[in-house]
Parts: structure tokens; sequence; C-alpha cells
């Protein structure tokens, strides 16, 4: 479960002063069920993002993740979160194996329950045939596998997907996809960041359009449908956008 | 200050993978382990080579005789290190000089003989090169000659004058040194190593930090960790343990790579000189604890300076300030004695060298050691401190 409220996170800019990346959002994610953020690049959903999951401290607000407040108790936030992200790389001069295997001894997990887990995943995430091979030496397929093995070493009950297609091919984007559909059907909390509207289609369960760090509408994908008269996402997407700019202005 | 669990995962990890890249293996191991001494034999022998060829050579000598001084140069050349040519006038002998077919002129003047037969100086004159050295060791060793020369004629007059044989030595001076062969030698270490040591200890662990944070923010696995329910606190202790490991063994190899050379296989070097380079285990022990407070002062820098830049490059321009930081100190401490006032103890990294420096020398104080040991921790574990603060900087770590 996530819960956040009137999350606010400000920047001290050189150029631009005092930049508001994230204002009073709030969001409510639920097991079993996938959350989307929707918004254009810079409006706000990769903060939000990190701040749920700890890398980023809210300047006003407050959020739990897994009953876990990001402020109190972060390394216990961390401990129930499965991050993955387009910037979150791979260690070049590791082995899948070895990734996988220092990210599960950060979670505490050792001995055998360790070595019983990473061979789960080499199996389940047809990772055997590479798993001794260095990670720099992998495809961009091969790399997503491994980094999706290392979020869940831990069996984490919250899942947090930051733009995780970005820059991937077709058939890596499919993997990942079936990988977060995948995460519903064993009842995990989904929150979910994309600027693709297919995805959000294919996926949500429910969407939250964030723009200028504000959440501007939400719902399913229906109820966004039917708020704005479109039957295509990005058609609703625009409106909603517009709409609350043409506010902000007046 | 170090919480053992998580820091020793992340320690352990970034250990491994540091001992994959082989820019620090060939930098922090393989370089000073084998091509220092490389070096240093090649340099060794060739000065060797140098030396013997210097004193075994003959060398050409040109001969003007303005006027016969055959007391002298009958002796001059019955000297099988000399060959002589006799040239009729200066002019012929000093081109024969620029065209190096002699190495150095000596000049008789006219009435040498006379004056030297009735007890006064006989007028000479060396002509050499002194940009050519073959021409100023044939000055040196026909100047050599002539003072041999000097003193047995010194002789036969003090004789001729029934004067005592002492007479032209009004004092006699035997100078004599406590310190044994064995000393003297770890004195002319003392010279170099320490700066050797500390300059290891530094810079061993450049590419390392540069590649634990700098470069862990350029390749985007600095987020992976930072989900990790690692504490920054955590991350930090460990990648500075990294940094202190690498930069510890840098020094040692730095050590083995001088010690061992020429304490072991470069006899010749030590006949050469005539001292006998070489030094006792406990100086190598200690010289290896005070270096302990050193390499954790240089890793926290280079933990800070890796921190603070957005990238490996960033980082690299970050490192000027760094190097005054150390090799100022460093070099300072070449120049300075190893017994030198109290309060240079407090100065970071000359403490270290002019301890170093003492414990080759064998003057050890200790009160100086405890000063030094005790006020380069305090000053790593500021720069530590500063270093973990760095890293609970959100606009530090994520510096895009």
């Amino acid at each position: 479960m996530i819960i956040a409220e009137n999350l606010t996170k400000t920047f001290r800019d050189r150029k631009r002063g005092l930049v508001r990346a994230v204002s009073n959002l709030s969001l409510t994610c639920e097991p079993g069920r996938i959350f989307g953020l929707l918004g254009a690049n810079g409006a706000g959903k990769t903060t939000t993002l990190r701040m749920l999951g700890t890398l980023l401290e809210p300047t006003s607000g407050s959020a739990s993740i897994a009953g876990y407040d990001v402020r109190e108790s972060p390394e216990d936030v961390r401990r129930s979160i499965g991050f993955l992200s387009g910037s979150t790389a791979l260690y070049g001069r590791l082995t899948a194996r070895e990734m996988i295997e220092y990210f599960g001894k950060l979670n505490g997990m050792s001995g055998s329950e360790l070595a019983t887990r990473i061979d789960e995943l080499v199996e389940r995430l047809e990772i055997g045939e590479f798993q001794n091979g260095r990670c720099d030496k992998l495809s961009t397929g091969q790399k997503q596998r491994v980094s999706i093995a290392r979020s869940i070493v831990h069996h984490p009950p919250v899942m947090i997907f930051d733009e995780p297609t970005t820059g991937l091919d077709v058939m890596t984007s499919q993997t990942i996809m079936a990988f977060i559909e995948q995460c519903r059907t064993e009842n995990l909390t989904v929150v979910f960041s994309t600027h693709i509207m297919s995805e959000v289609e294919r996926l949500c369960d429910h969407v939250a359009i964030v723009h200028r760090g504000r959440i501007a509408a939400e719902g399913t994908v229906d109820e966004l449908h039917a708020q704005t008269g479109e039957k295509a996402m990005e058609n609703a997407f625009l409106k909603i956008v517009n709409q609350m700019e043409a506010n902000d202005v007046q | 200050m170090f919480n053992k669990s998580l820091s020793f995962v992340v320690f352990r990890k970034e250990l491994r993978e540091t001992l994959r890249d082989k820019r620090v293996i060939l930098g922090v191991i393989i370089s000073p382990l084998l091509i220092t001494p490389l070096i240093l034999g090649t340099v060794m022998f060739f000065a060797g080579k140098k030396v013997s060829d210097m004193s075994s050579s003959v060398l050409n000598i040109g001969i003007v005789e303005q006027g016969s001084f055959p007391e002298l140069i009958d002796r001059i050349e019955s000297n099988e290190s000399v060959k002589t040519q006799r040239f009729e006038t200066r002019y012929a002998a000093e081109t024969a000089l620029r065209e190096r077919n002699a190495r150095a002129i000596l000049v008789v003047s006219e009435n040498a003989q006379t004056e030297f037969q009735s007890n006064r100086s006989a007028s000479l004159e060396i002509i050499y090169d002194l940009a050519n050295e073959k021409s100023q060791n044939a000055q040196n060793r026909l100047t050599g000659m002539i003072r041999k020369f000097d003193k047995e004629s010194l002789v036969q007059r003090i004789r001729s004058e029934n004067l005592p044989e002492n007479f032209a030595k009004p004092t006699s001076i035997e100078t004599t040194s406590i310190a044994s062969g064995e000393s003297t030698g770890a004195f002319i270490l003392g010279m170099f190593l320490p700066y050797l040591i500390v300059i290891s200890a530094a810079f061993g662990g450049i590419q390392t930090a540069f590649d634990l944070c700098a470069g862990e923010k350029e390749r985007g696995t600095m987020e992976t960790l930072l989900v990790s329910p690692a504490s920054r606190y955590e991350i930090v202790q460990g990648k500075l343990l990294t940094i202190f490991t690498v930069s510890l063994v840098a020094s040692i190899c730095a050590i083995t790579g001088i010690v061992v050379p020429l304490s072991l296989g470069l006899e010749k070097f030590n006949e050469i000189i005539d001292i006998n380079i070489s030094i006792e285990l406990t100086s190598v022990f200690a010289m290896l604890l005070i270096v302990i407070p050193l390499a954790l002062f240089t890793s926290s820098l280079l933990l800070v300076i890796s921190s603070f830049a957005r990238n490996q490059k960033e980082a690299q321009t970050y490192i000027l300030p760094f190097i005054s930081i150390v090799l100022f100190p460093a070099m300072i401490s070449s120049i300075l004695g190893a017994e030198t006032q109290l309060y240079t103890a407090f100065i970071p990294v000359l403490n270290i060298s002019l301890t170093m420096k003492q414990i080759l020398g064998n003057i050890f104080d200790p009160t100086y050691f405890a000063i030094a040991l005790t006020s380069s921790f305090i000053y790593a574990l500021i720069v530590m401190r500063l270093s973990a603060a760095l890293f609970q900087r959100e606009q530090i770590l994520f510096r895009t």
C-alpha cells in the first residue's frame, strides 16, 4: 500500500530561483492494482517516485509505503520496495548472478535462502545462460532481465517503476510490461510512471495525469475518456493538460 | 563510526569490482612492484656503467711545451690512463680540443722548469671544455696527476731543507662517523622514500575513488545503490574503506618496489656508493603504521572530490587542489631535516613524511610520533565526516 498526502518538493536553482517540482500531490495505491503516473517530461513524475523511494526528502507533506513513513523509516521503506527505472543501471564488472546476490545481501538475505532465491529468479527470468557473464557484456534485453531480478530479489510488497521502458526496443519493453502485469497478479502494489499512452491503456487500473508537479485529473482509463469526451488517451491527456494551463492563466 | 553489517557488504562488492579493474591493478600493483624496480635497476645499471667507463677509459691529453718540464711531463706520459700528444702551438691544441681529438690540454710555461728547480711554483695551464663530460674527466685526471706530483715534490723539498716531515702540515685532521653503513643507507633512503610513499598513498586511490562515486553517477548505478536499504553512511563507509585499502596497498607496493631491490639485488650500487642500503623490518612496520592515517586522510579527500563531481571528467578537473595539498608538504619534507620543530607534527601530510624520515634516520621521537599520529587521525576523521555529510545532500548526489 502506498499513501501520499500533499507531497511537495522544491529545489533552489541558480538560474530559475525556487522551483516547485511537485506541489501538494496526493495518491493512494492499493495491492493488486497498477497506479499510473502519466505526464510529459519535467511534469514531476520522477521527483514524486524518488520521494516515495526515499531518494529525495519531501519538502512538505507525508508518504508511507507498506506502513513505513518515508521520513522516519527510510531504510524500512527501501527494504519494502523494488525500484526499477531507466536510470538504475547495473555494475559492469559484476556478473549477472553477483549483481542479484549483492542486492540480496543489501536487503539482509544470506546463505541458502539467498542462493535458492537467486536460482529461482535465474530460472524464472531465463538468466541461466548468461548468469556468469559480466553485466557490461550483456545485451540491453539481458540487462533489463537482470535489473528486474535485482529489484525483486528480496520479495518487496511494493514495486515502483519510473519510465522503465524508456530507450528500450519493442521486445524488451514487452518483457518489462509483462513483468509489471505479473506483479499485479502476485498482489503487489505497483506505481508506474510513463509518458507513453499505450502503456497506460494496457497496464493501469488507475491513472493520475501529472502536470507542473500537480495531479490534473485521475481515475480509470475509461473514466478519463468519459471525463474528456475523447476516445484516444492522447487526446484526453492533451485536453486535461490544456484545461489546467488555461485555469492557471486565469 | 563504522556500521559493520551493510558497510562490509558494500566494501566487499566494491573491492571485488576494483580488483577487476585493469587500470587499478596496473597502477597500484604491477607498476610499483615491477616497472619501478625495472626503471630503478636500469638507471643504476647505466649509472654504474658510466662510473666504470669513466675510470677505465684512456683519455687523450694534449701537451703544449712552451718550455720543457721533463720532471712532470715524463710522469704524465708514463701514466697508462692517458695518451699524450704534443702540439706545437696553443692554437693547434685548442683546435684538437674542439674537434674532440684531445680531451684536455696542458700548457707548460716557458720558464716552468727553472721556477720548479728554484723551489718556486711552475706555471701550468689546463685548457678543457666545461660542457663536455669526457673533457671534464680528463681535466680531473690531469689535475690529480699534478697534485700527486706536487705532494711528492713537496716531500723532497722539505727533506732537502732538513725540515720535519710535517713542516707543511700545521694540523692533522681525522674524521670519524659513528653511523654504520646501514644507518647511512637508511638516511639516504629517508631523502626520497617518505616522499614516494606519500605520493603512492595519495595517488594510488585516485582511480578507485573517481570510479566509486563520480563514475557511479555517470553510469547510473548510484541510483540503483541508493534505493537499497543501505543507509548513506553505510554506503560512504563501504566506499571509503575500499579507497583506503587500495591506497594502503599502493603504499605497501611502493615501499616493497623500492626497498627490496635496493636491499637485496643491487649490490653493485652499494659497492659504487660504498654504503650498504638496508632497512630494518621494525622501521618498515612503523612506516606502515604511520601511513594508515595518511591513507585515511587522502582517501576521504578523494571521496569528497568524487562525491561532489558530476562525472569522472569533472572529478579530474578538481584534482589540482588535491595534488597541491598533498605534494607541497611532501616536497617540503624532502628539504627539511628529520629533527625539526615540534609544531610541524600538526601539519597534515608533512608530519607523516617527517615521521618516516625520523624512523629511517634512527632518530625516533615518541612525542613527535604520537602527535603526528593523533593529529593525522583527527584530520582524517574530519574529512571523513565531511564526505559523509556530502553524501547526505540530494543536490550533490543528483547533480546532473
